[in-house]
């Protein structure tokens, strides 16, 4: 098993597939004054967006270039063309003086040439604790070995001690377990620490620091460039960018509309290139809105725990539009949430309400519909399931919302996907005037808009607040990560730490009073120092398989003294050697959060081929083994290539497995061959062969799973993008992870055969679902990522043993899947219910 | 060009449609006794298939890997059961409705619970439910004793009316009502959109977990009542009755066009995928492949269907989806 191991260790392996520029890119020292990216002309659309439009962008060595521009100037597609995520359709890229095709550019060749992003969402996975994720940053130091974390371990301490002292975060901790300053901290920390790394692109890298820790940044940045690193520094936040970079580059509507040092610009000047909309605009624009009638209806009552800094409730009425402002994750978008799902525990809400987001992929568009039905949707709400709908009354209402919108009727049957961001973001909003609703709630709706989408849609603002003959005036509820946007609204809600702390009214609405506000709260960020800490609770999950497996051992001990001799032990746990491998086989696969319907059919498989095959002619027998494995690593191939469900490749697989069994041997029969059965037939001190199997099994698994591979794997299972963006290869490691599988479901299928004698084709049938259980039982997570060998091995000897108890206590077999099955549902039932309360925590 | 591939995209039961007809018109060719009769027999098989393959069709339509796993089970035991409290009798046929629509509804609604209320991952859930059944089968397998039909049941599943089987005649109405379901009423839209975003749909105001429970209900109920009348065609139950159906079922899905990711599903594709792999069964039959090689070739078809199905969704997202690519980047 161990020849699996060499996979994770190195950068050389890491970049398979290795290409002529690679190499030179490798090679150090190849143009140590040339400039460490250089991208000239970058042109890329998307359908009709002109994402990025000609644009030049030049690092040099030591330099730090301020990014900034507007949602949708095409900063992020241009860090992405640089992070070889996306192609660039034209222009040419050149990293460290080395010329590369855009065609061939891709993150593998990002990484080799020492670029890293950092952005909060995507490259950590929280599964791993923070060494861990060291570790796949730079993975070359690592052997199989125990004791590889050490390094690990000491150099995360190191870096984080060097650019934020008095962290507070534990190396040990699971990054799931931190709060997200700390997230951001670690990620930070680990791009900039990377051994090869020349240039770091950090995207918004303070929006969830308090003051010191962005100013810990700050001077850690400048160290850094002073000592040759590049930076490339995105942020909203332009006093910090004039303050940080040598020289700033602005992007409007995907072309650069100013570039110069740093010196010579200004916040305003910024303001002013970026062409987004000033102060001055935003805030005439909402004097001259009609003033919000004095008798308007209470919509929306805001008291208890939320208000608690401000001392009283806080009505929300109808034709207002109340901006939530706050550093992020201070609990603005949980308020929106909480008003758009059931209201309660002190939040009202009278009358209908919908939700417009920004994040359109994840939370507005429906990609297989035309634009007309994803808008015409919002007419749906409240209608009988069976009602008829009619495309031409839906075209007749979703023309009148578009024509506000100056969106262009004529699109409707586009699919919704060939828009740019802009339009399907006014599709979103015409499905929310479609509809009734009293209340609308936006959450950062200019995300990824261009310039004119978003002065469409402010101009719509007051027109839907405030209502016009035709209709009353409604309530709009508005959460931005641009701070200039709340200069729109009536009134500003500031959240830090999940309350309001201060309630800004017109003309008290500055980005200043804003930002003030904000961070008067902002020490609670980080107010829990033992943050990663395990606690009692989590300890009890871990132990449950083996308090559980105790607990029927006691019972069969009760119903039957015999369990407890070596020959009881023997007799009961022997025959379960089978079903530990195979839930250990279903362990991996459901490690990449993916199910395996065919294992227990393909130990079947393996127990007619050992029995027949292998007696009769070894070398074919052994020949079609390992085809058995490479079968199995080719439908981890088909899986990861061709985004298929795993539970269909497999269910398919399981009825190739049968057929295959099924012909080769039509009835039960066949015999082990006789070094298989000695090989099951020995004792060490009087502690039979099985017995001893069992162990060793575990403990393989374990040390696989703690190995640099099995990181690499839970990796995969957790945050396949990250790991895919960090340059590990999905293809490989998908096929790694079915290969370790179909091992030990190899092997529990030799141990069917060397345990009967004979073998049944449909013997291995049973064990699929009673892997899940064991799998399940063993405190896994379904969702991937987690798993837990010797667990795993106390569920299924758990299960086994209750199959014999049900035998003690004489109930008919007949009931033994009924039991299983039950078992399975009540442990997840259960562990839902744990969850739910853990969440409420 | 691009407006044929376009519509063949819109219409994606086209291909199974032709498979149909090119692997019939083969066979008529090379056999010489194809005829219309022995298709009759195929459509009867295919009818019996078609029906619970519309349930599990609804159920992958919600999306998130959504499958149901039960319907083997559940289908015989509502065999077991149409045939033990009809005992034979037309009189006590309504009970035996009841019965069996019960079985569906019980079991669609454990599994509709397990997956909305615990979230429970549906191919466990309904994995789990069946295997529940499965015991439920071994103890009503010892209680069938007799094998008499209900006549009017016998008639439902195996008469013919001017030479067409009941059945298919069943099967088809019931394939119309599907598709209508689908393609023009409120429930329809929610379906599709629970499928192609859950999140998407929640935020647009519709109730996902009744949606996803009655795709569930619905395949279960389908299934059971299939099980009844499956019963009555062969005249008896036996424990392996629905284990075909459960890789069957979801072939008939995926090569009729459906949308094994959910989102977007086809009543009259299920049709034509349910008649295309039962003429494969039926072609091996004839041409006298053991039992083990139908297996794999089953196997193999559903795997290399999804491959290449997979692979047009795949190369679709990539051709339209980067409009959106900079938003789904953009940090806040």
């Amino acid at each position: 098993m161990t020849a699996a191991y060499p996979a994770a260790q190195g950068a050389p392996a890491k970049a398979a597939g290795a290409s002529a520029p690679h190499l030179r890119l490798a090679a150090t020292g190849a143009h140590p004054d040339a400039p460490v990216a250089r991208l000239t002309g970058i042109c890329k659309a998307f359908g009709p967006t002109r994402a990025n439009d000609g644009i030049d962008l030049v690092v040099a060595p030591g330099e730090v270039l301020g990014l900034v521009g507007g949602n949708g100037a095409g900063k992020s597609t241009l860090m992405r063309i640089l992070c070889g995520v996306t192609r660039a359709d034209a222009g040419s890229i050149e990293i460290r003086g080395i010329s590369i095709e855009t065609d061939i550019y891709d993150t593998t060749l990002a990484q080799t040439g020492g670029i890293r992003i950092v952005h909060q969402e995507l490259s950590l996975c929280d599964n791993l604790s923070v060494a861990e994720n060291f570790f796949l940053e730079a993975p070359e130091g690592a052997r199989a070995a125990p004791g590889w974390r050490r390094l690990y371990r000491e150099r995360a301490r190191a870096a984080l001690d060097e650019v934020f002292p008095g962290h507070g975060i534990a190396v040990d901790a699971r990054i799931g377990h931190l709060q997200i300053g700390q997230r951001q901290m670690v990620e930070i920390v680990r791009a900039v620490t990377a051994p090869q790394v020349r240039l770091v692109i950090l995207d918004e890298p303070t929006s969830s620091l308090g003051l010191e820790r962005s100013r810990q940044l700050r001077a850690f940045i400048k160290a850094r460039a002073a000592a040759g690193l590049s930076f490339i520094f995105i942020s909203h936040k332009l006093q910090e960018v004039v303050d940080i970079a040598h020289r700033v580059l602005v992007l409007r509507n995907g072309r650069t509309a100013w570039s110069g040092p740093a010196a010579q610009a200004s916040v305003a000047a910024l303001v002013n290139a970026m062409g987004g909309p000033t102060e001055g605009a935003m805030q005439g624009r909402r004097a001259a809105r009609a003033g919000i009638a004095e008798d308007a209806v209470e919509v929306v009552r805001l008291s208890g725990d939320i208000v608690v800094p401000l001392g009283r409730d806080v009505v929300l009425r109808a034709g207002e539009v109340v901006g939530l402002a706050g550093l992020e994750g201070s609990g603005q978008r949980e308020l929106l949430h909480r008003l758009f799902d059931r209201p309660r525990g002190g939040i009202s809400r009278k009358g209908g309400a919908s939700f417009v987001s920004g994040d359109r992929q994840k939370e507005g568009v429906f990609p297989l519909w035309s634009v007309l039905s994803n808008i015409a949707l919002g007419r749906l709400e409240g209608r009988a399931p069976l009602g008829l709908v009619h495309e031409r009354t839906e075209r007749e209402a979703a023309r009148g919302a578009a024509e506000k919108l100056k969106l262009d009727p004529d699109r409707f049957d586009s699919p919704i996907l060939d828009l740019s961001g802009g339009n399907q973001q006014k599709a979103l909003v015409a499905r929310a005037l479609v509809g009734d609703a009293g209340t609308i709630l936006f959450d950062d709706p200019t995300r990824g808009v261009d310039v004119a989408a978003k002065e469409d849609f402010y101009a719509l603002i007051g027109q839907l607040s405030r209502g016009d003959g035709a209709r009353p005036g409604r309530l709009v509820v508005w959460h931005s990560t641009e701070d200039i946007e709340f200069l729109e609204c009536d009134r500003v809600l500031v959240f830090s730490g999940g309350c309001i702390v201060r309630e800004l009214v017109g003309p008290e609405i500055t980005e200043q009073a804003i930002v003030d506000a904000s961070f008067a709260g902002a020490g609670a960020l980080e107010r829990d120092g033992t943050a990663g800490a395990r606690g009692l609770a989590d300890w009890l999950v871990d132990l449950a398989p083996f308090a559980s497996l105790a607990a029927v051992f006691a019972l069969m001990a009760w119903v039957n003294p015999l369990t407890v001799s070596m020959f009881g032990l023997e007799l009961l746990l022997g025959p379960a050697i089978a079903l530990v491998l195979v839930a250990l086989a279903q362990m991996f696969v459901v490690g990449g959060s993916e199910i395996d319907l065919g294992v227990g059919a393909f130990a079947g498989l393996v127990n007619v081929l050992s029995a027949t095959l292998l007696v009769d002619t070894p070398w074919l027998g052994v020949l079609a083994l390992v085809a058995g494995v490479l079968a199995y690593g080719l439908i981890g191939a088909t899986i990861q290539l061709r985004r298929i469900p795993a539970i269909v490749v497999t269910l398919g697989a399981s009825f190739i497995w049968i057929g295959i069994g099924y012909t080769l041997q039509p009835t039960p029969g066949g015999a082990a061959p006789e070094w298989l059965s000695a090989a099951f037939a020995w004792t060490i001190a009087e502690v039979p062969a099985t017995l001893i199997l069992i162990a060793v099994a575990g403990l393989v698994a374990l040390a696989i799973d703690r190995s640099p591979l099995g990181v690499v794997l839970r990796g995969f299972g957790n945050n396949a993008q990250a790991m895919t963006l960090g340059g590990w290869s999905p293809l490989r490691y998908a096929v790694v992870r079915y290969m370790v599988a179909s091992l030990f479901a190899l092997a529990a299928g030799l141990s069917l055969t060397a345990i009967n004698t004979a073998s049944d084709v449909n013997a291995g049938g049973p064990f699929t679902l009673i892997s899940v259980a064991a799998v399940v039982m063993g405190g896994c997570a379904l969702i991937g990522g987690m798993i837990s060998p010797l667990g795993v091995v106390a569920g299924a000897l758990t299960l086994a043993l209750v199959g014999a108890l049900l035998g003690a206590l004489s109930v008919s077999t007949d009931y033994n899947a009924a039991v299983q099955g039950c078992l399975l549902l009540a442990m997840l039932v259960l562990r839902a219910f744990a969850e739910r309360r853990e969440a409420r925590r | 060009m691009s407006a044929l591939l376009e519509r063949l995209e819109r219409h994606r039961w086209v291909w199974s449609a032709l498979g149909v007809l090119i692997l019939w018109a083969i066979l008529s060719a090379t056999t010489g006794r194809f005829s219309l009769h022995s298709l009759s027999g195929v459509a009867v098989s295919a009818s019996f298939l078609t029906l619970v393959a519309l349930g599990q069709m609804l159920v992958v339509t919600t999306g998130r890997g959504n499958i149901d796993l039960s319907i083997a089970s559940v289908l015989t035991l509502s065999a077991y059961a149409g045939i033990i409290v009809a005992a034979g009798a037309d009189a006590r046929l309504p009970l035996a409705l009841v019965a069996v629509v019960g079985i569906g509804l019980v079991t669609g609604a454990v599994n509709a619970v397990l997956v909305v209320l615990f979230r429970i991952p549906a191919i466990i859930a309904t994995l789990a439910t069946g295997y529940i059944l499965a015991t439920g089968t071994l103890i009503a397998n010892r209680w069938a004793a007799g094998f008499s039909m209900s006549p009017f049941l016998k008639t439902l599943a195996a008469g013919r009316i001017e030479g067409v089987p009941v059945i298919l005649i069943i099967a088809l109405v019931a394939v119309a009502l599907v598709g209508l379901l689908l393609r023009r009423t409120v429930y329809g839209r929610r379906l599709s959109a629970v499928g192609q975003n859950e999140r998407a749909a929640a935020l647009a105001g519709i109730h996902t977990g009744r949606v996803v429970a009655s795709a569930f209900l619905a395949s279960a109920t389908l299934a059971a009542v299939t099980g009844m009348l499956l019963g009555a065609y062969v005249g008896g139950a036996f424990l392996e009755m629905g284990q075909p159906y459960l890789l069957q079922s979801l072939g008939a899905v995926v090569l009729g066009g459906s949308l094994i990711f959910g989102g977007s599903s086809t009543a009259l594709g299920t049709l034509c995928g349910a008649f295309l792999l039962i003429l494969i069964v039926t072609t091996m039959q004839i041409a006298g492949l053991p039992a083990g090689t139908q297996d794999i070739v089953q196997g193999l078809v559903v795997i290399a269907v999804l491959a290449l199905a997979g692979g047009r969704a795949v190369s679709r997202r990539r051709a339209l989806s980067p409009a959106a690519q900079p938003a789904e980047a953009a940090k806040p």
